[in-house]
């Protein structure tokens, strides 16, 4: 396996701007995280004012994503980077996208935790999406792991539970369904809950579009678009030569 | 000289004189003396080409059994071999034994090199902060543990105090991390899980707050009755002294009650205050005004405008620590003395001073005022019906604000309580004036 070697250029200047870049990701990520989480307490706790703080921190990790596409550009254009080192930039661009989107899910879930807390809580008290909400940031932590540590195998480790994710965010949706047809009364709740388990199953995708990249990034091979058993596949051939 | 030394001059000149000697019974002497050369040179390659051998294959051979210098040599070169083997096993057991204790400590450690990159971190720090050995060894701590706060720390080389973190997939758990720099650019990470503490810390806030709030309602109803029987004209008149100073004490309960739950709430907002809009000079005109329509209050209240600017802040808080100050002044300073209220702006920040010629506090006395339930003496304040959380508020509104409590006092002579607010908490002039002519 390849490792985070990024110390083996001529020009040091290259090693800093490659290093500092990619710290500003991870950096970045941190932040994100730390918004997910936020929402999902705000909206599990009522806390409006938490919600609200979400939503309106969420122009931070705008103001991120585009000083770090500036700094790949100039990269870019200063370096021409090739092969390995071209990667980690062209999967930086892409891991930003869609670490802002995340950004921008939670910031839905913010919004609309701010606006549920002042509605009766139910029952369960969102056990369900509680526990949703947690396998999704474990799964944004790990893929945010996965990238420092440019480990393939825990990408695609990672990239696997996004089914999970996918089977949690249909059983929910049915559970609302039913609440909606028992209790007409529920109805506005269960929209605003299914706006945030959709949201949550969004940022799923990303966080396994992350991990994507990681692969990339690590062994050359786009896995987009394939079979995850065919990635393990690619990425088991790929590796034994070294192994 | 050393004996071998002088033997092997010796040598070297006999087998001289021995091949002279030769040489003069059979000439030519010059051959002679070159064989003898030769002998003794050859002899002394052999022994080099034996010590060389062995300290070559040393492991595998016995030291060679040569005499005279080099037989000195090969003794030296073993005692000195003996000895480095002796301090290598020493600093090995030492080293092991100094990783035994470090990886058994309670707490985590972390050596980081000059680029906070990972250099070592003990079984429970890998354990606490989810690092996996060897794949996390040279990267950067600050790309896994990606806390805002703490990387926010890491960068701020102000390491005085441990920060408390959350780590972001164990939400219930508290983790005070603190970097301990030493030589050469490295540092060490210190890890403590201080889940425990910090529970009981929240327990006792929530006690606190529930307590006092649980005690309003039965207060309430005993005031309540006191106020009805303190009106009843049929009242016995040698009940109405108890009856007054119960009513006075249950109004003191009361205060002190809102005071504590106050206080609590300033402590359970643990995040730094909002940052609304404060037209400070207005609400300072305000608290004169009322301070000078009280009855018992010192002959001169003076308020100082040297600045027109505001703050931002939340407004209840700061100005309940304005008052809190102000009623200080007033409750310690005598009829004849005077107060000064003096609020200030330059490049330092905002400070708002109260300024007594009242009874002072003894020096000793001065770094505790803060604490709660604090008396100087135990008679000062139970006369004048303070709840003794006055101070404690102060220091918590204003270090919410980024800003601090100086409090400067001579016995006898009056005191100063100053709160200083940092300059980006200090509102610009042109916007008060503005607001000043909507309103």
């Amino acid at each position: 396996m390849e490792t985070a070697d990024l110390t083996h250029h001529i020009s040091r200047r290259f090693n800093e701007d490659l290093e500092k870049v990619r710290n500003q990701v991870l950096q970045m990520g941190g932040f994100v995280e730390q918004q997910l989480q936020k929402a999902i307490t705000a909206l599990v706790e009522g806390d409006s004012r938490l919600g609200e703080s979400v939503a309106t921190e969420d122009y931070k990790v705008n103001g991120m994503e585009v000083s770090i596409d500036e700094e790949c550009s100039r990269i870019l254009a200063l370096r021409a980077p090739a092969a390995g080192d071209l990667r980690v930039i062209v999967a930086i661009i892409k891991t930003i996208t869609d670490l802002e989107r995340i950004g921008d899910e939670g910031e839905k879930i913010g919004y609309i935790a701010s606006r549920l807390a002042t509605m009766e809580r139910p029952a369960d008290k969102y056990r369900e999406v509680k526990h949703l909400g947690r396998q999704v940031a474990q799964m944004v932590h790990d893929a945010l792991d996965a990238f420092a540590r440019m480990d393939s195998q825990s990408a695609l480790r990672t990239a696997r539970e996004d089914r999970m994710v996918d089977e949690e965010y249909e059983s929910i949706q049915r559970q609302c369904m039913t609440f909606m047809m028992e209790d007409p009364r529920s109805i506005r709740r269960a929209l605003e809950m299914m706006w945030v388990v959709r949201a949550l199953e969004r940022i799923g995708d990303h966080a396994k579009n992350i991990c994507e990249y990681v692969i990339y990034m690590v062994h050359g091979k786009d896995v987009r678009h394939t079979s995850l058993e065919d990635v393990a596949k690619q990425i088991d051939i790929s590796t034994r030569p070294q192994s | 000289m050393k004996a071998v030394w002088t033997f092997a001059l010796a040598r070297l000149a006999g087998i001289l004189l021995l091949g002279v000697i030769v040489g003069l019974f059979v000439p030519p002497a010059w051959l002679w003396l070159i064989v003898a050369f030769s002998l003794y040179l050859a002899w002394q390659l052999r022994n080099l080409y034996l010590v060389e051998r062995w300290l070559r294959l040393r492991s595998q051979l016995d030291p060679p059994a040569i005499g005279g210098v080099w037989g000195d040599v090969v003794a030296h070169i073993v005692r000195l071999h003996r000895r480095k083997q002796f301090h290598k096993r020493r600093l090995a057991q030492l080293f092991r034994e100094l990783r035994r204790s470090t990886a058994a400590l309670p707490d985590g450690v972390i050596i980081l090199g000059g680029q906070s990159e990972i250099v070592w971190f003990n079984r429970r720090a890998g354990n606490l902060l989810g690092l996996m050995r060897p794949v996390d060894i040279g990267l950067r701590i600050d790309n896994l543990i990606r806390v805002p706060e703490f990387i926010h720390y890491l960068h701020s080389a102000e390491f005085s105090s441990p920060l408390i973190i959350r780590p972001p997939m164990q939400a219930e758990m508290y983790l005070a991390l603190q970097v301990v720099p030493y030589g050469a650019g490295q540092s060490l990470l210190l890890v403590r899980d201080v889940t425990r503490q910090m529970q009981l810390e929240a327990m006792r806030k929530d006690f606190v707050a529930n307590a006092s709030h649980e005690l309003r309602t039965p207060l309430t109803v005993i005031a309540g009755y006191l106020d009805t029987l303190a009106d009843d004209a049929g009242l016995d008149p040698a009940w109405e002294g108890p009856i007054r100073d119960m009513r006075a004490q249950a109004l003191r309960m009361n205060s002190i009650i809102a005071d504590l739950l106050e206080l609590s709430r300033l402590e359970a907002a643990d995040e730094e205050a909002g940052r609304e809009p404060i037209d400070v000079p207005r609400l300072l005109e305000r608290l004169h005004r009322d301070a000078l329509a009280r009855t018992l209050r010192p002959r001169e209240i003076a308020l100082a405008l040297d600045a027109a600017e505001g703050l931002y802040g939340v407004p209840q808080e700061i100005e309940s620590a304005f008052t809190n100050l102000l009623d200080n002044a007033i409750k310690y300073t005598p009829a004849d003395g005077r107060v000064l209220m003096r609020w200030t702006v330059d490049a330092d920040g905002a400070q708002f001073a109260v300024i007594d010629s009242g009874i002072g506090v003894p020096r000793e006395h001065i770094p505790r005022l803060t604490e709660r339930f604090y008396r100087v003496d135990a008679g000062r304040s139970r006369s004048q019906g303070g709840s003794g959380l006055g101070l404690a508020i102060v220091k918590h509104a204003v270090q919410r604000h980024g800003g601090r409590l100086e409090v400067q006092s001579v016995e006898g002579r009056g005191s100063t309580f100053a709160c200083h607010f940092p300059p980006e908490r200090v509102r610009a002039a042109v916007v008060v004036a503005k607001s000043r002519a909507d309103g």
